[in-house]
C-alpha cells in the first residue's frame, strides 16, 4: 500500500483562498516513519499545506484545490474516501493547545468514540485505552489521580501532550503539527519534541516550525516554502549546512549564524 | 460590559415599574388581589378570555424561542460557510433585534386600541413573535461565535461531523449565554404583555369598578417574572464570563 515509503505525496497541488493562490504547483513526498519539518517565512502557506492533508481547508467555503494528494497511496479527494477515515489516518495537533473542554478522560476517547458504533466501548476497555494513551506520552503519572478534571485547566504543556495523546487511541499514521510548541516554555518544548523522536518510526510526523534550532533538532528531512512555492526539501542537515536554492541559503543564514 | 449594563439597566426600570404600581394600586385603596371580586358577569368573561389568552401565550413563546435557537444554528454553523444569503438575513435579524421593544408595544397598542377585539390574541402573539425572535436569534449567534475556535477545530480534525461539533461542543459552551440572551427576551415579552394587559383592563369598561381602575394581579406577576428573568439572565451573563 506504500508505495515507496511515502506517506504523503502530491503532484502540483495549488489552492486558492478566493483568487488569491496560497499554494503554486507544491509537489512534496513525505517519507513513511520520520519527521520531516516545514519551515518559511509567515505567510507563506505552510498551514495551508498542512490542512490539505487532511482536508480541514475545506471549512472555508472559498477554497479551491487543485493536483493530487496521495495519501498512503490513495488520493484523498476520489469519491469514496471517507472524511471521517482521512482524520482518523491523519491527526492534526495545533498551534495553540486545544483540549476539548470536557475531562482530560473523555478528551482521550472523544475520537474513538466518533469512531465507533455507539455502546460498543466497554468501560473496562476505555480505562485501559486512556492509560495507553497517556502513558505513551509520559502523561500518566501526572494525572492518573485527575482523569475527571476539565482538561482545559492543566499545565499548557500537558494540554499538548493530551492533544497528542487523544489521536492515538485511533491508531493514525501520520500526525500533522501546526507549529505544536510555540505555546510552550523550553522545557515544555522540549518534553514535546522528545515525545516526538519517541513516536516517530510508528507514526510518519510533519511539523511546521519557525524555530530553526528546534527543525535541525527534531526533523530528519526539511522542507523550505517560499510565497506558496516550495522552494527546497533535503536531508535536514543538507538543507541547512548546503542549501541549494540560494533562497533558502538567505532565509536559514537570516535566521541561523 | 455594554451588554451588562443594559441588563442592569432593564432590571432598575422593571423595578421601578412593579414598585410604582404597587405603591399606586395600594394608595387608590383597591387592592389587586380583591379585584377579582367586583367583577360582574362579563367583567369574569373578559377576565376568562385574557387568562386564556395568556395561557395560549405560553406555547407560542416556547415555541418562537425554539425556533429562534434552531435558526440561529442553522445561521451560524451551516449556512454561514456556504452561502451569500447569510449576511443578508443577520443583517435583516440584527436590525429587527435593535427595534426598541417600546416601538413593538406602541404596534400592539394601536392594534388593540383602534381594531376589533377578534385581532387582539393575533395582535399580542405577533408581538410577542417579532419581539423575541430577533433577539432570542441574535444573542444564540454570539453565543455560538462565543465558543473558541479552536474546539470546532479539535473537534473536527478528530473526525467529528457538524453534528456531533454542535450537539457535543458548540451547544454545551454557548449554553449559559443562550440562556442568558432567552432571559432577556422572555422579560421583553412579559413586560409587553403586562403593558398589553393593563390597556386592554383601560379601554373594557366591564373591568372598571367605578372610578378606580384596578390593576390586574396578572400584570404584577408578569412584571415579577419580567424582573425575575432579567436577574437570572444577568446572573448568567456573569457565570459564562467566568467560565
Ligand atoms: N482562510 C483564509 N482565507 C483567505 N486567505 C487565507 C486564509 N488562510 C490563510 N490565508 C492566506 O494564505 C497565505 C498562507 O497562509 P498560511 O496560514 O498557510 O501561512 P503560514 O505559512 O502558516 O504562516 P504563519 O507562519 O504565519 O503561520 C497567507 O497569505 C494568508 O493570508
Ligand atoms: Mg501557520
Amino acid at each position: 500500500m506504500e508505495t515507496n515509503n511515502h506517506s504523503i505525496e502530491t503532484q502540483n497541488l495549488s489552492l486558492w483562498y478566493g483568487d488569491f493562490q496560497a499554494l503554486i504547483d507544491v509537489s512534496v513526498n513525505i517519507p513513511a516513519g520520520k519527521i520531516t519539518s516545514l519551515i518559511g517565512p509567515s505567510g507563506c502557506g505552510k498551514t495551508t499545506l498542512l490542512r490539505c492533508f487532511n482536508r480541514v481547508n475545506e471549512r472555508y467555503g472559498n477554497v479551491t484545490t487543485k493536483g493530487e494528494i496521495k495519501i498512503l497511496g490513495k488520493n484523498i479527494y476520489d469519491p469514496d474516501v471517507s472524511l471521517l477515515e482521512l482524520r482518523k489516518t491523519v491527526g492534526m495537533v495545533f498551534q495553540r493547545p486545544n483540549p476539548l473542554p470536557i475531562s482530560v478522560y473523555d478528551n482521550i476517547l472523544f475520537g474513538l468514540r466518533i469512531h465507533s458504533p455507539f455502546g460498543s466501548l466497554k468501560r473496562s476497555q476505555s480505562d485501559e485505552i486512556v492509560e495507553e494513551a497517556l502513558t505513551s506520552v509520559f502523561l500518566w503519572d501526572d494525572l492518573k489521580d485527575k482523569l475527571k478534571t476539565r482538561a482545559t485547566s492543566l499545565q499548557l504543556e500537558q494540554q499538548q501532550k493530551l492533544c497528542i495523546a487523544r489521536l492515538l487511541p485511533l491508531k493514525p499514521q501520520i500526525i500533522l503539527m501546526d507549529e505544536p510548541c510555540s505555546a510552550l516554555d523550553a522545557k515544555g518544548t522540549l518534553a514535546v519534541e522528545e515525545l516526538m523522536s519517541v513516536l516517530a518510526g510508528t507514526y510518519t510526523f510533519l511539523i511546521v516550525t519557525h524555530n530553526m534550532a528546534q527543525a535541525r533538532r527534531v526533523s530528519s528531512e526539511c522542507i523550505y516554502m517560499f510565497l506558496g512555492e516550495l522552494i527546497e526539501h533535503r536531508e535536514t542537515q543538507a538543507l541547512f549546512e548546503t542549501p541549494e536554492h540560494p533562497k533558502t541559503a538567505d532565509y536559514v543564514q537570516m535566521r541561523y549564524g | 460590559m455594554k451588554r451588562s449594563v443594559l441588563i442592569y439597566q432593564s432590571i432598575a426600570l422593571i423595578t421601578l415599574a412593579v414598585a410604582f404600581i404597587l405603591l399606586w394600586s395600594f394608595s387608590k385603596g383597591t387592592p389587586f388581589v380583591e379585584s377579582g371580586l367586583t367583577f360582574d358577569e362579563t367583567a369574569a368573561d373578559s377576565y376568562a378570555v385574557l387568562q386564556e389568552n395568556l395561557y395560549r401565550m405560553v406555547p407560542i413563546l416556547l415555541g418562537s424561542i425554539f425556533f429562534s435557537i434552531a435558526i440561529a444554528f442553522y445561521l451560524e454553523e451551516w449556512l454561514a460557510q456556504t452561502s451569500w444569503i447569510y449576511g443578508i438575513v443577520a443583517q435583516q435579524i440584527t436590525i429587527l433585534a435593535s427595534i426598541p421593544s417600546l416601538l413593538y408595544g406602541l404596534l400592539a397598542l394601536y392594534f388593540f386600541v383602534l381594531q376589533s377585539e377578534k385581532g387582539s390574541f393575533f395582535t399580542h402573539a405577533l408581538t410577542v413573535v417579532l419581539l423575541v425572535m430577533p433577539i432570542t436569534i441574535q444573542s444564540t449567534q454570539m453565543a455560538i461565535r462565543g465558543v473558541d475556535i479552536s474546539v470546532r477545530e479539535a473537534a473536527f480534525a478528530l473526525g467529528a461531523n457538524r453534528w456531533r461539533v454542535v450537539i457535543d461542543h458548540v451547544f454545551p459552551n454557548a449554553f449559559s449565554t443562550i440562556v442568558a440572551g432567552i432571559c432577556t427576551a422572555i422579560s421583553r415579552a412579559l413586560a409587553i404583555s403586562a403593558l398589553i394587559i393593563v390597556v386592554y383592563f383601560w379601554r373594557e369598561p366591564a373591568l372598571q369598578s367605578g372610578d378606580t381602575f384596578n390593576v390586574p394581579s396578572s400584570v404584577i406577576v408578569l412584571l415579577s417574572s419580567a424582573l425575575l428573568s432579567s436577574v437570572i439572565s444577568s446572573f448568567l451573563e456573569k457565570k459564562a464570563n467566568l467560565t
